[in-house]
This record gives C-alpha cells, structure tokens and sequence, in this order.
C-alpha cells in the first residue's frame, strides 16, 4: 500500500496559491467596490462616447463616462494643454497626433498582458509609433478613411476624382475639413505618395506653395469648411452642400435622416486614420480607464461603436454582434480591401507651417 | 479722541468693502493681463513655450509670410466688418429709441423690453437660428421664391460676410439701443417745447436740439457695437463662409487652440488691446465734448 504523501513544499505552494487566488478575488472585488460613483472622463473624437455602449460599462461598474469630444488632432493637444493634465483619464488620438503624444511623454504606459481583448486587435492595427522602450501606450480601437462623400440625389454618378471639388457645376456647393488635412489632399492630387507614402506629411516649401494656391482657388467653390462630423451632417441634411471630404458616420447619419448620401474612393487615393484610445499621463482613474479600454476594444464595445459611427473596427470579432449591411459598410470581413486603398495620418513634423498655410487659404491673404 | 477713532473705523470698513472687488480685479483682470504680455515676448516650441525675450510674434504679425500676405490685414478687414455692423445697429436703433421715447405713448416699458429680451436668449442659439433663416432652404428664402423675386435660392444670404453682419446687428443691436434710449429719455421736454415755441419745425428741432444732445448716447452705443462685433468669433465661425469666418479674434482663439502658438495669440491680444484701449480714449473724449446736458442738466432747467 503506498500511502501518497504530498511534499511539504507541494503542500505550502497548494496553500499560498490558493490564498494568492482569493486575495486576488478579494482585491478585484475590493476595486471594483472602489470604482463606485468615479467619473471617467473621455476625451474623444465625435460618436466615442455614445450612452449605446458606455451604459453598459457604468452599470457594471457603477461609475459614470463623461464624454468630451475634440474636432481635430491639434484641437485634442489644446483642449489637453486647457485642461491642466489630468481633466481628462482616456483620449482616442488618430495617427497624426499618437506617436506625437508618446514622444512628448503626454500619456501613460498600459500593460497590454491585463487587457484579454488586446489580443484580438488585428495586427495591422499595432504599430510601433506608440511603442517607446518596449511599453506599448496606444490600443488600436476604429480606424476608416477620408471618403468622398456625395449626395446621390444630385450627383448621379461617383465621381472619379478629387477634381470634382474644383468642377464649376458643383461651386458654392461643396465643403472640406477644416483642418491641416487639406494639404494632403492636394499632396495626394500631385501623386506624391506614389513614392513615398510619407510624402504628404513631409511637403517641401514649393509643394506647400502650390498646395495653398490650389486651396485658395477652391475657396469661391466652398460653402463652409466643417469643423465637426455634426457640422457636415447639418450641411448636407439642410442642402449647403453636395459634395464633400467626410466620414462614415456622417453618410450614415444623414441617410437615416432619408437622405441619399453615398461615398467614394477616388482614383487618386485617400487618406484616414487608425484611432488609437491612451490614458492621459497622470490620470487619477488608470485601471478604471484600463477596464473601459478593454471593455471598448472588446467584440461587443467595437460592434456597438460600428453601430454609432460605422467606422471599422479593429477587432474582427465584432463582426458577431453586427448587422449585415454594417458588416458590409465596415469591411470588418474584408478589412485588407478597404485598408489597403488608404494612406494613413502621419504625424507631421512642420505642422506650424502647415497650420500657418491653412489660415492663409482661410483668410484668403 | 472717539472722533478719530471712529474715522478709523469707517475706513477700515471702506477696506472691507472694496477689498473683494480689489482682489477681483488683481486676480481676474490685472495679472491676465500682465500675464498675457508676457507671454507675448516668448517664443512657440512645438507645442511648448521657450522663454526667451523677443518680439518675433509682433514681427511676424505686421510682415509678409513666405507665401502670404501680412497678417495684419485680417484685423483691418475685422475693422472693415465692425464698422459696418456700427452703423447697422446704430441705423436701427436710433430710430427705434426714438420712436419709443416721443411717439409711443402707452406700453412704452414693453416695448423696450421687447428689444431687451433677446438678451436672455442663448448667444448661440440666437446665432444658430440665422441659419435656418438665411439657409439655402431657410424661410427667407423660400420666402423669395414664394414671392417669386427670385428663381433660385440666393446663396449670399448665409455663410457670408453678409450673414455675419446681419448676425452681428442683431446680437449688439439691444447694447445699442440702451444707451441711445437712455440719452433721448434724458432730453427735457421743455428743451423741445422751447425750439417749437421759436419757430423750429420738426427736422429743426430735430437737427439742432435732439440729435446733438443724443449725441454722447449714439458714441456710446456705437462703441458697444464695434468692439463687441471686433473681438466676437462666434458669429464668423458659426455664420461666415469659407474666407470669412476667420476673423481676427478666430485667429487669435486659434492660437490658443489648433495652431497650439499661445506667445503669438498674446501678441495679437496685445496689438487688440492697445487699439481698443486708443478707442476707447478716442470716444470717451468725443463723448465729453459733446455732453451738453451736464453743464445744464434737466434739473436746473426746470
């Protein structure tokens, strides 16, 4: 008869591991408790903070989600600097600001092993301008494209190219961003990023040049540069404009008005952006914010978000709790057909320069 | 002995009284300011300040760009728009007090309140609702095609340094009217009575004793109008179209904002100030000069 004896040290580490385990419960349970009546507040492009998916987060933990939703990546740098640090906890930087933000050591570190969703994050999304010293600071969340957008009830047919803008028929009729992004655009028209992607955030002085003249000459054509997703949306739906530089979320906000939006890629290209969520440096609420990042970046909190902006979302596994048109609209099956037409925001290093140009053109002087 | 001790004791009071709006004004008026110049002599990093005496921001807001023209010339068109949206209100609401003060008889307190309440109405809103007024499909113009004036929508209506003049009247027009009331209500009926008694007409009367005793209340009025309508950049950027909703204090809120360049936004604060501080002198004096009344107010008179 063999009498098992277990050895001491089996024993001890059977022990501790299961007193590890319950204290571990203990304290998830303790800090959950402790989340009770906390704010956490976002700081975020429009349609990321929507109750249709922050709800569900403020239930289960029993604190609330204040959203503030900044225009354009140097109005996000604005309101942060306004804020004095930590006025906000989560920020949802696009490729243009993030690596910025990491660099000038804006935001804090977020141990990726806590988050279980990270995993699913398609790893086109995981890009090193928001690793520094092997620390990732960026969780890839929505990403999508500067469309064409267009009123369909008017313009029969897709335009072909970003022309169109310049096409006397359409003069008074059309609107842009109200943003440093323009000067891409125009990069974008001259071919430059035949060669180099990079080239459009990187204009030379005679490239910029020619960018302002081309804007300045669009100018009688605009009716109004849009400084918010919510701005183009009231163009379009009140009949200012036809014809415009856009996001999902607007043709599918204006459509549901029963208006006949449709977007466009033209020949030229586009750009867009891969959207990343950081918690601000110093923040008061940084597991709080780890919760709500991992929750979001998740399959359901991606869908939900696909829902309220059809954006696309960077976990394939949201695809599960969509319809199948927005499955279609997202290209959350297909991502690499959609991904790979777009050349992505960069951070741009001479952006006083760009800024000053784009009040030139805004001013017409 | 109690007398100066109770000298002592009122202006310890006095102290008390006026430390709060002291503390005030140090607090939320001088060191802003004082801070605001400072800022203007630094110069912009990316995204951060160096402090470093220069006058780089003044140099570069009064000279050509690489590729464009001086900024300064966005602060005269500002100028330009101010002016006008002057004598907009002033053309409304002269005739408008006037009106109230000598021809309305009765429900002369609701009348003027009925200029007055839009001032409890939302800046915004009262801006957003120009849009759905002069929009492509606002009531104007449907108004016009109703009519059949026009054929097709007018654009210029909106977005437009048009719709944001109309915008401008409309908001500053109550800043003006109270004052120019103010200044006819405090017109003696007697002063009146006596030009009609010695022959002057209606247009005399008019020329020569009301509107020269108005004239220190239109002053005022119009200097409302034209430093609010010069430092406001709400009405540009929710009303103006693509080269006109960036006025000079839109380019300033930029500084502060996207163009993240706070030294440069404190320089063009500054070269504000300084003007509006000149005409505010300007008018002050002009005002005085022509302040009949206080030398004969209405009281000695009657």
């Amino acid at each position: 008869m063999v009498k098992k004896i277990w050895p001491v040290s089996t024993v001890l580490a059977a022990v501790s591991l299961s007193l590890l385990v319950s204290c571990g419960e203990k304290e998830k349970k303790n800090e959950s408790e402790s989340f009770q009546g906390k704010t956490l507040s976002l700081l975020v492009w429009e349609g990321y903070a929507d109750p249709k998916f922050t709800a569900e987060f403020e239930k289960q933990y029993g604190v609330k989600v204040a959203g503030t939703y900044f225009n354009s990546g140097d109005d996000l740098v604005a309101k942060l600097k306004a804020g004095g640090g930590n006025a906000y906890d989560v920020i949802s930087p696009s490729g243009d600001m993030a690596g910025f933000l990491v660099q000038s050591d804006m935001v804090e570190p977020i141990d990726v092993s806590l988050m279980p969703n990270y995993k699913d994050l398609s790893p086109k999304l995981v890009l090193p301008d928001v690793e520094k010293n092997g620390k990732v600071y960026g969780i890839p969340y929505m990403w999508g494209p500067d469309y064409l957008v267009y009123d369909a009830d008017v313009i029969k047919e897709a335009p072909t190219s970003w022309s169109v803008f310049w096409d006397p028929t359409y003069k008074g009729k059309v609107s842009l961003y109200d943003d440093i992004s323009n000067i891409y655009l125009i990069g974008q028209m001259m071919e430059l990023d035949k060669t180099d992607p990079a080239a459009l955030y990187n204009m030379t002085e005679e490239q910029l040049a020619f960018a302002r003249k081309k804007l300045l000459e669009l100018n009688p054509a605009v009716r109004k540069y849009w400084v918010s997703a919510g701005e183009l949306n009231d163009l379009f739906a009140n009949k200012e404009v036809v014809v415009s530089v856009g996001w999902p979320i607007t043709v599918k906000e204006v459509n549901e008005k029963g208006r006949n939006l449709k977007w466009t890629i033209p020949k030229e290209g586009t750009t867009g952006w891969i959207d990343r969520l950081m918690i601000v440096k110093g923040s008061k609420n940084q597991k709080l914010a780890a919760l709500y990042i991992n929750y979001i970046v998740g399959a359901k909190g991606q869908a939900l978000t696909a829902e309220v902006t059809n954006y696309s979302p960077g976990n394939a596994k949201a695809a599960a709790f969509m319809s199948e048109d927005l499955q279609k609209a997202t290209y959350v099956n297909e991502m690499d057909s959609l991904f790979a037409k777009i050349n992505f925001w960069q951070y741009v290093a001479n952006r006083a320069r760009y800024n000053e140009i784009w009040t030139e053109v805004k001013t017409g002087k | 002995m109690r007398q100066g001790n109770r000298q002592g004791r009122s202006r310890f009071v006095l102290l008390g009284i006026l430390a709060p709006a002291v503390i005030w004004l140090v607090l939320f008026l001088i060191l802003p300011y004082f801070n605001l110049f400072s800022f203007s002599f630094w110069q912009n990093d990316v995204f951060t300040v160096r402090h470093e005496f220069n006058l780089l921001n003044y140099a570069k807001f009064f000279t050509e760009s690489q590729t464009g023209a001086a900024p300064y010339l966005v602060l005269l068109d500002t100028l330009k728009l101010a002016c006008w949206v002057t004598v907009c209100t002033l053309l409304l609401s002269f005739p408008l007090a006037y009106f109230i003060r000598f021809k309305v008889t009765r429900y002369k307190q609701a009348l003027y309140m009925l200029v007055i309440i839009p001032l409890w109405v939302s800046y915004i809103m009262r801006a957003y609702s120009w849009k759905i007024i002069l929009g492509t499909n606002g009531i104007l113009n449907s108004f016009l095609l109703w009519l059949g004036i026009v054929d097709t929508p007018v654009s210029f209506f909106l977005y437009s340094d048009v719709s944001v003049i109309i915008g401008m009247t409309h908001i500053y027009t109550p800043f003006v009217l109270m004052p120019v009331y103010t200044a006819l209500e405090q017109i003696p009926q007697n002063l009146i009575e006596a030009s009609n008694d010695l022959g002057g007409n209606r247009l005399r009367t008019f020329l020569h004793v009301v509107f020269p005793l108005a004239l220190p209340g239109i002053i005022t009025g119009g200097t409302y109008a034209f430093v609010l309508s010069m430092g406001d950049f709400l009405a540009p950027s929710l009303l103006g179209g693509p080269t006109s909703s960036t006025k000079i204090a839109n380019i300033v809120q930029q500084q502060f904002g996207t163009s993240n360049n706070w030294p440069y936004g404190a320089a063009i604060g500054i070269v504000i100030l300084v003007l509006v501080l000149g005409l505010l002198e300007v008018t002050g004096r002009l005002e005085r000069h022509f302040s009949k009344l206080e030398s004969t107010s209405p009281r000695t008179l009657r």
